[in-house]
């Protein structure tokens, strides 16, 4: 049962995007000298939109001209139309029928100098945050336009590394769900957090150093999932201490090469 | 130019049947027309050309006496039964019957969920928004990119504009209601064969290429879904309720 298990989460094939040559072949042994690992990339998605590029800047101001010289009027605007032929026809013919009319209706022109007002005093959140200005990698409040990741420090064989956080996957569990037990055991139970699919993303795999390998113990495969962080208050405590948020591009600060391009491979930054 | 060159009675009076004036053969002849005139300005050679097809066409209607009377410019080349012309753009009897359309509606199909593939059946993406543009280009953008990505697209529609008025209570003074009027416009694309290990890219493309202000929902497609589309129709609903 647990050698099928997981010789079907590994017989998946991986999608086009993620791996374009892992076809695994399900050779059907019992035990196997591979330790498998399931590990979650958590992401917590933009809240904001990138600035636009130049030319992306220039097309949309020419989209939106073409579209405002197809469109028509509005209702606003045929009324703001009608009132000023209205003053017009006033202030020449100096018509006094309709002065009794006319006295208690609002204009469309109060109406837009009410607008105006309205927005001048609307006041937007900054785009770059505190965070951002004092480089708070520990936050979730920084670069607030690209994806953040969690990387967490964990102790492999003798050396601490950062890693995307990982845990041992046990016998009789799916591969998803490991990946969901390394999330709860780092970041607490009650994190909102949404898989999508059950397949993996990514693998990376490694052997061993001689010194500790085995006949059974060859090396050990690293399975990546991607969850998306729902909520962004994260007020319960982390039970390791030493956690990142990072960028794509600052990954490089933290990871070891070979496991980096690994990652890479199946990380999305639009 | 020459002020002689083309006299009045020259020119064939095209009014029920021919000028009385000769109808030899070298009246008749343009070439015989041109000789006397050897040296020409634009103009009167384009109203000769006109005089003498003119003649030609007058040439060609004797024969056919039935549109004799009428305009000098009337083309006579009508396609009579006699005529080995006869039905010569005629095409519809090579076309397959069509048979009559019966105007009902189709239910949808629903594809297996869950197989050994791990396909999903229709799934609607649907985005919402205030704008109008940004909502029309970003549904045509995933329309697009599912095109791209070979993903089967069933249709892609728009589902009617709801319009919603926001009304201020200003209580500072006096009780004003400032009108705000928002439309609110969805689109739908309805996409079929998604794999179920591509289906989490797909939607992380989507969800990475949103633009601000709209609304993003992926959802499998109801028997409600499909209702909600169609016009509810009162009268037939309430025979239906008399008769039961």
């Amino acid at each position: 049962m647990a050698g099928h298990c997981g010789a079907r989460a590994m017989a998946a094939p991986l999608a086009r995007r993620a791996a374009g040559s892992a076809r695994w072949v399900c050779s059907a042994a019992a035990r196997r000298p591979w330790r498998l690992f399931g590990a979650m990339c958590l992401l917590r998605l933009p809240r904001i939109t990138q600035p636009l590029e130049k030319e992306e800047e220039e097309m949309a101001a020419l989209m939106e001209q073409i579209e405002l010289e197809k469109s028509l009027y509005s209702d606003h605007e045929m009324r703001k139309l009608e009132e000023e032929e209205q003053l017009k026809r006033k202030m020449e013919s100096l018509y006094d029928e309709d002065e009794a009319r006319g006295k208690t209706v609002v204009m469309a022109q109060d109406l837009e100098e009410k607008w105006e007002q309205m927005f001048l005093r609307f006041k937007a959140a900054p785009r770059i945050t505190d965070a951002d200005k004092s480089n708070d990698r520990m936050s979730l409040n920084r670069k607030l336009d690209s994806n953040l990741m969690l990387l967490v420090k964990q102790k492999i064989g003798n050396q601490e590394l950062w890693l995307l956080p990982q845990v041992e996957w046990q016998p009789g569990e799916t591969l998803r769900s490991t990946a969901e037990r390394a999330m709860a055991t780092f970041l607490g139970d009650r994190i909102q957090a949404k898989v999508l699919g059950n397949a993996p993303y990514g693998i990376y795999k490694y052997k061993f150093p001689r010194a500790i390998r085995t006949e059974n113990n060859v090396g050990a495969k690293v399975f990546f999932f991607k969850a998306f962080l729902q909520s962004s208050d994260l007020s319960q405590a982390e039970l390791k201490a030493d956690y990142l948020w990072v960028t794509k591009k600052e990954l490089g600060d933290y990871l070891k090469s070979e496991y980096l391009k690994k990652v890479n491979r199946f990380l999305l930054d639009l | 130019m020459y002020p002689s060159m083309t006299d009045v009675r020259d020119v064939p009076q095209w009014r029920g049947g021919l000028a009385s004036h000769g109808d030899t053969e070298d009246n008749n002849n343009p070439c015989n027309r041109l000789l006397p005139f050897p040296k020409l300005s634009l103009g009167q050679r384009s109203l000769l050309s006109h005089v003498l097809g003119l003649e030609e066409r007058a040439a060609a209607a004797r024969e056919n006496r039935l549109c004799a009377a009428g305009d000098a410019l009337l083309a006579c080349h009508r396609s009579y039964k006699s005529r080995p012309t006869h039905g010569i753009g005629k095409f519809k009897y090579l076309l397959p019957k069509e048979l009559p359309k019966r105007r009902k509606e189709k239910v949808q199909m629903k594809e297996i969920n869950a197989g050994t593939e791990y396909q999903y059946g229709d799934i609607n993406i649907q985005m919402t928004s205030y704008d109008l543009c940004l909502v029309e280009h970003f549904a045509q953008y995933v329309h697009r990119l599912c095109n791209r990505l070979s993903i089967r697209v069933n249709e892609s529609y728009a589902m009617p504009t709801k319009t919603n008025e926001v009304l201020f209570l200003e209580e500072k003074g006096s009780k004003m209601q400032l009108d705000a009027v928002l439309t609110t416009h969805q689109r739908v694309v309805q996409i079929c064969g998604l794999s179920s290990t591509f289906a989490p890219i797909l939607l992380e493309i989507i969800q990475s290429s949103q633009p601000e202000g709209v609304h993003l929902l992926m959802k499998q497609h109801t028997e409600a879904d499909f209702k909600s589309r169609l016009k509810s129709r009162p009268e037939l609903e309430e025979l239906l309720a008399e008769m039961s």
